[in-house]
């Protein structure tokens, strides 16, 4: 006669089905914010590398410096530069109208980080110019 | 030490219950922990003596039902049966209600478990010679092999029923309590579709578990992939640095074109994102 109620298996079995709903409730939440995290994560990482390729990427801001500098235009223009850990310092006492062109037009139609600048026009032909690029 | 605890043993082991003779005319005391066996009385089941072309019991368990269903008034009947030892292919067949008996029980004091075991009269009985005095208005008698509830002035009674020294038979049964509320094939039905969805849900939970465990590795690897910082703080820290810097040299780009149109230009100067220019 010591049966076991019939009720305390259905509650059990209840339980049982509360439990698992419970816990899948709880792992779906969890895939949610793991899909959302993972997919922020992306966005981040993405944007990161783009604008680190684009203004701190040191070897390649380097290449394309030293590659710009060697332009024909601007050998008369005397420049001096003055290579850091952290950038280049970019200057130039003598700097015609036409090398200064070519040089500006270069430096601000790339994406270098300019730190600072400074052109002072001396006569009409001739500017002295100041130039900080970071990486 | 060991011989007490022996003794003690033996004494639960061997603990007398109490054979009661459960009729609903009957006047029983009982004390509220004792242990009892219960003979119902012939007007708590129905039986019949029968002969079936079968050999097991468990062929002629499974025609219960049919074979009562002309006979029984409307309730709600389990069923037993037993070979008559007697007789070849003759059985003793029964039919009764759980909840009528474990209410009456209840209404005598005996709390179901307490009830050791449950026995048909018919098959504890069956020896009887003559008849016996069950209580004040009733006998029993055994008429071609059945155990009959008869009054009292029908027949000569040979004395009042001997319930203390009595050897019950292996022949009993088990009470559904519940058996009544729902029945069993509803109760199997309805945790099985507990049971199934309980799996299902475990199934669900376990392939999600492996879904986000997937996620994890590909954000591991985006981490390498993309020689991230190993915290979210310091790579939005990073890229907010970044941005800055973008938004900084837009702005220059920007206001520098606008500027440029100026005539007699002197000094274009441009430090701590502070642009300058004077003509």
């Amino acid at each position: 006669m010591n049966r076991i109620n019939p009720a305390y298996i259905g509650v059990l079995l209840v339980m049982l089905l509360a439990m698992s709903l419970y816990l899948l409730n709880s792992a779906k939440d969890t895939l949610k914010e793991s899909k959302q995290s993972f997919k922020e994560t992306k966005k981040i990482a993405t944007e990161i590398k783009s604008l680190k390729n684009a203004y701190a990427n040191e070897v390649v801001t380097k290449k394309n410096i030293i590659r710009l500098l060697a332009d024909k235009s601007l050998k008369s223009a005397e420049i001096k530069t003055e290579y850091k850990n952290s950038g280049v310092k970019i200057s130039s006492k003598n700097m015609n109208k036409k090398a200064l062109d070519v040089l500006m037009g270069k430096v601000l139609n790339s994406s270098y980080d300019v730190r600072s600048l400074k052109i002072k026009s001396i006569t009409q032909e001739i500017a002295e110019l100041e130039l900080e690029i970071r990486w | 030490m060991n011989n007490q605890k022996g003794i003690i043993f033996l004494m639960k082991f061997n603990e007398q219950k109490r054979v009661v003779f459960l009729d609903p005319n009957s006047q029983l005391s009982i004390k509220d922990d004792e242990k009892v066996e219960i003979i119902l009385s012939p007007s708590l089941y129905w039986v019949q003596k029968i002969k079936l072309p079968v050999k097991y019991i468990r062929d002629v368990k499974k025609l219960l039902p049919s074979l009562f269903e002309d006979i029984l008034p409307s309730g709600n009947y389990n069923y037993s049966a037993y070979k008559n030892e007697n007789e070849d292919e003759s059985f003793f067949i029964f039919a009764y209600e759980d909840k009528k008996i474990i209410d009456l029980a209840s209404r005598f004091g005996i709390n179901s478990s307490n009830i050791s075991s449950v026995h048909f009269a018919q098959s504890e009985l069956s020896d009887l010679e003559g008849a016996v005095k069950i209580n004040d208005s009733q006998s029993i008698y055994v008429k071609d092999g059945v155990v009959t509830l008869v009054p009292c002035c029908w027949i000569e009674e040979s004395g009042n029923i001997d319930l203390e020294n009595i050897k019950l038979s292996k022949h009993k049964i088990t009470l559904a309590q519940f058996g009544h509320i729902v029945d069993n094939s509803s109760l199997y039905k309805i945790a099985s579709v507990l049971v199934v969805f309980s799996l299902l849900f475990f199934s669900e939970y376990f392939i999600t578990k492996q879904k986000i465990s997937a996620i994890q590795e590909q954000k591991s690897k985006l981490y390498k992939e993309y020689d991230l910082k190993p915290t979210m703080f310091q790579n939005k820290a990073i890229l907010k640095k970044y941005q800055g810097i973008h938004q900084n040299q837009t702005t220059l780009r920007q206001e520098l074109s606008k500027k440029l149109k100026q005539k007699n230009i002197k000094l274009i100067t441009y430090k701590n994102n502070n642009l300058k220019v004077e003509s």
